[in-house]
């Protein structure tokens, strides 16, 4: 079963919805921690500048008097720090807030004056972002100071992790939102697809002769040609039979009349022209027999099996009404399968039409559906033995040839349960003769329904 | 036994004259529909063989306006077109049997005669009245089992009779259906073929004068 057009567009647009609103979520996520950063790189900047503002050197002593320019650096663990170390990497001074408890040290690579250098450690490490800058302090010893300072990561993470939240919880409605239209949109354009299928269908079933026209310019060429073939369809299905009934006529009488001529005829050469005429009368039987059957078709209608069998049945008593034929008929209703009405009707008849001729006195009728309709016509004649049923079925040939009438034969029949992707199985009855089991399945139209 | 033949195809149509006269039956044959329909409303049939591919008024419709204008006679359908829908069709508009082109005379005579058979209420070829039997397929007659040798007309006369048992049958009756319509009426001759199957049943005589009605067949025979 191939996915059908809904399921197609819904998954494509979901898939490309969720690639692109991710990648999108992403990126803003990724620039996002930059700029945060950048942002806490210029703070820590602003850090140092102030303190260089504040620094006051004497001899070998750095200060930084109170008030310091940055609040935060005198409190305990406050989460920023700040030390000024001079060239051989001692620190000269540290914040109050990098004195007391369990606080880290400067970083101690030595930079060259007038460098910047930052420290992202904010993905391992101690969880600090550092920045550090030297310069040559304008005093006599022409003193190289480097300031330091470190600023704890954790309160940008806590920002980047609420901006990422916000940022997928509002991706996330976005793509629900999409999606849902889409899921409408599609149902929307696809309506009169779906309209076209259940007209279709009730074509099929014979309750609509045509498409309707209120389609959308896409799909009016579409309804249009289907018409067209329906119709053209029929025509010529009805035309084609009408030309087999015309042959079938134009052969058979003059076969009846050299037939019967023959009698007339001396033994000798009537011998072989009998038996020349009986298999051309064969021939011309079978063939017409099965080209008049025109198959499965397009526009179906339901046939009830039901109705046609007791019709059939109705009017086999007539014709055998000396037989006092007792007949029994158990099917289920309802019993309907879709396909031409003449051609079910053929095969319904010749089966029917065998039980009366082989029967003694009862002829049975049964069947079930079960995904498959299955017909049992069950006689108490003389059956047809074993070795003899698939040569019955087979073209051409008749287990008894000495009965009367010129039913086409079961082979004929076989043949156009074939055309229906049916069977035919012939058993023994508990009625002592034969069974035949014919299968046909429910529709014949598999593809459009 | 008078039969109507309705067949388009005069050859097959004069064969199955033959055939049929030639098996003791008084034959008319229409050659369409229409002709068919006439025949059957103006005269008495015992049976008809309608073609169901006619000009003029297709057999179906002819069978079912016969059936409509009471005409109860059996029919037998010919066709050539071998289709369920034909057979169905022609059977509930009132045919008794069908037939499909081609077909073997022989076939044709049994289904004809198991037809009239039927329609007089007779399963079996061989209509057994007390000592008499009539066996209509071998038109033999035996008294007590033993054969009693009868003309061709002297055989007609009788299996009339015995298909209609009871009933008053006119001599006119006897006439139409025993010989063809341009046939020369003389109702002398019926009573000439009645005097002499008299002779030959004797004493069993189950045919009956009805004064100035015509005759009438008894099971009983009694004197």
């Amino acid at each position: 079963m191939k996915s059908g057009i809904q399921s197609r567009l819904l998954l494509t647009t979901t898939l490309v919805l969720g690639f692109s609103l991710t990648l999108a979520g992403l990126v803003l996520e990724r620039s996002f921690r930059m700029s945060t950063l950048s942002g806490a790189e210029e703070q820590l900047r602003l850090v140092i500048y102030s303190l260089m503002g504040a620094v006051e050197t004497a001899g070998a002593a750095v200060q930084v008097p109170e008030p310091l320019p940055e609040p935060r650096l005198g409190q305990a663990e406050s989460g920023l720090y700040a030390w000024i170390s001079d060239s051989r990497n001692r620190v000269r001074w540290r914040s109050p807030s990098a004195v007391t408890g369990d606080v880290p040290a400067p970083d101690a690579q030595p930079l060259q004056p007038g460098e910047f250098r930052f420290a992202d450690a904010s993905t391992g490490g101690d969880g600090l972002l550092r920045l550090a800058y030297a310069v040559i302090w304008e005093d006599p010893e022409a003193t190289v100071l480097t300031f330091h300072v470190a600023a704890d990561w954790m309160p940008f993470r806590a920002a980047i992790v609420s901006f990422r939240r916000n940022l997928f919880v509002g991706l996330g409605a976005v793509t629900l939102l999409l999606v849902l239209a889409q899921v409408l949109a599609v149902r929307w354009a696809l309506r009169p697809l779906r309209t076209m299928a259940h007209e279709v269908r009730e074509m099929e079933e014979g309750r609509r002769r045509a498409l309707s026209t209120a389609y959308p310019s896409e799909l009016r060429g579409l309804a249009e040609n289907l018409d067209r073939f329906v119709a053209h369809e029929e025509r010529s299905r009805s035309r084609y039979r009408k030309a087999m009934e015309d042959l079938a006529h134009s052969l058979k009488t003059p076969l009846a009349v050299i037939r019967n001529a023959l009698d007339r005829v001396p033994a000798e050469p009537r011998t072989l022209l009998e038996e020349q005429l009986d298999r051309m009368q064969s021939t011309v039987t079978h063939q017409l027999s099965r080209a008049s059957v025109t198959g499965p078709v397009i526009v179906g209608r339901l046939i009830d099996v039901g109705a046609q069998v007791q019709r059939l049945l109705r009017a086999l008593q007539i014709a055998y009404r000396q037989r006092c034929i007792e007949v029994e008929v158990d099917l289920p209703e309802p019993c309907q399968v879709r396909g031409d009405e003449r051609d079910v009707m053929e095969i319904l008849g010749n089966l029917l039409e065998n039980a009366f001729k082989y029967t003694r006195s009862r002829v049975r009728v049964s069947g079930e559906i079960d995904g498959t309709l299955t017909v049992r016509v069950e006689d108490d004649g003389p059956g047809i033995p074993e070795a003899v049923r698939q040569a019955v079925l087979r073209r051409g040939t008749r287990a008894d040839e000495a009965q009367p009438g010129q039913g086409i034969g079961l082979a004929v029949v076989a043949e156009l349960v074939g055309l229906y992707h049916g069977r035919l199985r012939i058993a023994e009855s508990d009625l002592g003769g034969a069974c035949l089991e014919l299968e046909l399945p429910l529709t014949s139209v598999g593809a459009l329904s | 036994m008078r039969i109507l033949i309705v067949e388009d195809e005069a050859e097959l149509a004069r064969q199955l004259q033959e055939t049929l006269r030639g098996a003791g039956f008084v034959v008319d044959a229409a050659a369409d529909g229409e002709e068919g329909l006439y025949y059957g409303n103006e005269y008495d049939y015992d049976a008809a063989i309608i073609d169901l591919g006619l000009p003029k008024l297709g057999g179906i419709e002819l069978i079912r306006r016969l059936r409509e204008g009471d005409r109860r006679f059996p029919v037998l359908i010919l066709t050539a077109r071998d289709h369920w829908q034909d057979k169905v069709e022609g059977l509930e508009a009132g045919a008794d049997d069908y037939l499909t082109k081609p077909f073997r005379m022989e076939e044709l005579q049994a289904r004809l005669n198991a037809l009239v058979r039927r329609a007089a209420g007779y399963a079996s070829p061989v209509i057994a009245s007390g000592p008499l039997a009539l066996d209509t397929a071998r038109k033999e007659l035996r008294l007590n089992q033993e054969a009693v040798e009868l003309t061709a007309y002297e055989y007609r006369v009788l299996e009339y009779l015995m298909l209609n048992p009871g009933r008053v049958v006119s001599k006119t009756e006897l006439t139409d259906h025993l010989y063809e319509q341009d046939f020369e009426r003389d109702s002398n001759v019926i009573e000439v073929f009645v005097g002499r199957l008299r002779k030959k049943l004797d004493p069993f005589n189950p045919i009956r004068t009805v004064r100035g009605q015509g005759y009438r067949f008894t099971a009983e025979g009694g004197v």
